[in-house]
């Protein structure tokens, strides 16, 4: 599904992912974890095809779409979503205008017949219910005036409007108080399916006891220094980054 | 002197009527006017030219004009056709007096007579023109504590080679509360020289709709003057388009403590059109507050002219002024000329003034793409989003919803053939 290959990319010719490799089969999900600064938003950022974000030595591919060689907008059209860790305030632009365009280009670019109006009012609807946000927020402007809580589940909500083959939660967690967290954490579970792949970006363990992740790593310094099943977020939780101090990086990836 | 000038004074001669004893101050005023150059400050990037040598006819044709009240939107109908009024409308609720100008009976002509140009102030070359020549309008007066949910909706429409020139006074009583829109449609050659002034008196509400849709020859002057009393509060919604000429000038006068105006205005102008704001907010008192947000689209070959001027009186003490003026230029050839102009001369107030050229959000841009949305829809949703975040601030939901199709409609044209 997701193939990542010595990834290697600078913000302001600032080197920040240094050779990054990630493999992930379909169905699976992988935890990335790591301290603050490791560049786990900017790995997100440089999959989904943020601005200024400088692709310097490496390969990403898709399923067979080369990432690298796309528009943020063919990214996700390709099936690629990233739940930003701060999603952004559109004022003026309403929230379910913006996902009915959204919708629309997805559908578009796989040559189906458009939804009617009436149509994806009631799945936005649905997918609203879904993470517990008030349908009035349908109307707002995107994000506009939200919680934090709000703007994350809003984040889930498009997940579950764009049904996406590769999604990229980016702190998806923080912020949120238990209840809000089960909701983000259900809406995610809802869309496990074979054929669908999550990476779940997180500081804290708390997530991934209702999130369950195949592969949990640990990303520091723009790589990825450790590997493991979902009990190495355990030990991570009880041990914090220290260790990761002059970690010999050669080693972890041999 | 222009044509239009002295024909116009040639004209006020001949009008006798209840209100001459206030027009003829104005007469004197404007005999001693000259017609605006573009050495006139006032006039400096809004040429008067394509009005010059024009004489119209008035209130003389009676034509069918298409006509559509705004769907949903419960309202009391005003409709002027050349300047008559079609129908004075009956069973009004209590409290709400609507006169014709032209038929105003004797009590309403004592207070309107005294109110006539105390919240317009005399600058206004137009509102001269328009203080000798109004001939047509509506006096309205809604009683001491009276809320009317019902809107006012005032329209007028005008046939080719006509002038209208109108006049309408509102008084809102104490404690009582009243929408008003005033909608001005139509593209053909002629001239609307509409001028309104507005009291709301101690605790009293007005919500104001000011909709300026004349386009391509039909040349508009027009007037909003807004004297706020003690609490009284101004919620006003300016929407744009422009013309050969089509100028608007607000005045908003604080002259009782605690008096609340907020004020958002949008300009969206097409190919080639002009509009020009001028906006004055003068503050005589102190405690008050102004709001004002005036945002604008400016299309291939079109100009703005945006003039934001807060007078802060030397007793205003504790005022409470923001004033920020955006534009969004679509194009190399669009023009705007923003001139902010701060007079404060009380020491302790709180003031805000602004004016730029809009920037892309890159961010919203990124965001939107991340997720499907295509580069160009994007830009067209988040540009008109720039004036939409002013739709979504109306405190009438239906007229919103009437008014965003619109303007969404309007600007996606102009897009298209960019
Ligand atoms: N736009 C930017 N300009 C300069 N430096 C940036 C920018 N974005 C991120 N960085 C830097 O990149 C590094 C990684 O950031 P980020 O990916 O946000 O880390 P994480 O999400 O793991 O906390 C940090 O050192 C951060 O300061
Ligand atoms: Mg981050």
């Amino acid at each position: 599904m997701l193939e990542i290959k010595n990834l290697q990319a600078s913000v302001e010719d600032k080197e920040i992912l240094k050779g990054l490799n990630l493999e992930i089969k379909p169905g699976e999900v992988h935890a990335i974890m790591g301290p603050n600064g490791a560049g786990k938003s900017t790995l997100g950022y440089v999959l989904s095809g943020r601005e200024g974000y400088e692709v310097t030595d490496g390969s990403a591919t898709l399923g067979n779409d080369d990432l690298l060689d796309m528009e943020a907008e063919e990214r996700a059209r390709a099936g690629l979503f990233l739940a930003f860790q701060y999603p952004v305030e559109i004022p003026g632009v309403s929230n379910l205008e913006f996902m009915k365009a959204a919708v629309d280009a997805h559908m578009e670019a796989r040559g189906e017949e458009l939804m009617s109006s009436a149509e994806f009012l009631k799945a936005a609807k649905l997918a609203c219910k879904q993470v517990n946000l008030p349908l009035e927020f349908l109307k707002r402007g995107v994000n506009e005036g939200f919680s934090g809580g709000e703007k994350k589940r809003n984040e889930i909500m498009q997940m579950l409007l764009l049904k996406p083959s590769l999604c990229i939660l980016d702190e998806s967690d923080s912020g949120l108080d238990i209840d809000a967290l089960k909701v983000v954490a259900e809406g995610v579970n809802s869309q496990r399916d074979p054929k669908r792949s999550f990476i779940v970006v997180t500081h804290y363990q708390r997530l991934l006891d209702y999130i369950k992740p195949d592969y949990v790593h640990v990303l520091s310094d723009g790589k990825i220094v450790k590997s493991g099943d979902a009990s190495l977020a355990k030990e991570l939780e009880a041990e914090g980054y220290a260790w990761l101090e002059g970690y010999d990086v050669e080693e972890a990836d041999a | 002197m222009s044509a239009y000038l002295a024909n116009a004074i040639e004209q006020g001669q001949l009008v006798n009527d209840w209100l001459t004893p206030k027009r003829l101050g104005s007469m004197a005023l404007l005999q001693q006017t000259s017609w605006p150059t573009r050495k006139t400050e006032s006039w400096k990037y809004t040429s008067v030219r394509s009005l010059e040598k024009k004489t119209f006819e008035r209130g003389t044709t009676n034509d069918e004009h298409a006509f559509s009240s705004i769907a949903g939107l419960d309202a009391i109908e005003l409709v002027f056709v050349n300047g008559v009024l079609q129908q004075l409308p009956e069973g009004l609720p209590a409290g709400l007096s609507i006169a014709s100008l032209e038929n105003v009976p004797e009590s309403t002509q004592v207070w309107a007579r005294e109110q006539f140009n105390v919240a317009k102030p005399s600058q206004h070359l137009f509102g001269l023109v328009n203080d000798v020549l109004a001939d047509n309008g509506v006096i309205v007066d809604v009683a001491e504590g009276v809320t009317i949910d019902t809107p006012i909706h005032l329209v007028n429409l005008v046939s080719e080679n006509n002038e209208t020139q109108q006049r309408v006074i509102v008084r809102v009583g104490q404690n009582a509360k009243v929408t008003m829109i005033e909608h001005n449609t139509g593209s053909v050659e002629s001239l609307v020289n509409h001028v309104a002034e507005y009291f709301v008196e101690e605790s009293a509400e007005l919500e104001l709709y000011r909709f300026s849709f004349r386009t391509e020859k039909a040349l508009t002057v027009s007037g909003a003057h807004v004297q706020l009393a003690k609490k009284a509060k101004l919620n006003a919604t300016i929407v744009g388009f422009g013309s050969e000429l089509s100028r608007m000038d607000l005045d908003v006068l604080h002259r009782g403590e605690n008096a609340f105006a907020k004020i958002n205005a949008i300009y969206l102008l097409a190919k080639g059109e002009h509009f020009d704001l001028h906006s004055t907010i003068e503050h005589e008192i102190g405690h008050c507050v102004t709001d004002e947000t005036v945002r604008g689209i400016v299309g291939e070959k079109a100009t703005a002219v945006f003039n934001g001027r807060i007078h802060i009186h030397r007793d205003a003490q504790k005022t409470l002024a923001e004033l920020n003026n955006k534009n969004l230029l679509l194009t190399d050839d669009a023009k705007i000329n923003t001139k902010p102009e701060l007079e404060i001369y009380a020491d302790d107030v709180r003031c805000a003034h602004g004016a730029t050229v809009a920037e892309l959000d890159k961010s919203a841009l990124y965001y939107m793409t991340s997720r499907g949305v295509s580069r160009d829809t994007a830009l067209v949703m988040l540009n008109f989003g720039f004036i939409n975040a002013l739709v979504d601030e109306m405190p009438n939901a239906v007229l919103a919803e009437w008014l965003r199709p619109i303007l969404k409609e309007r600007f996606v044209k102009m897009n298209a053939e960019l």
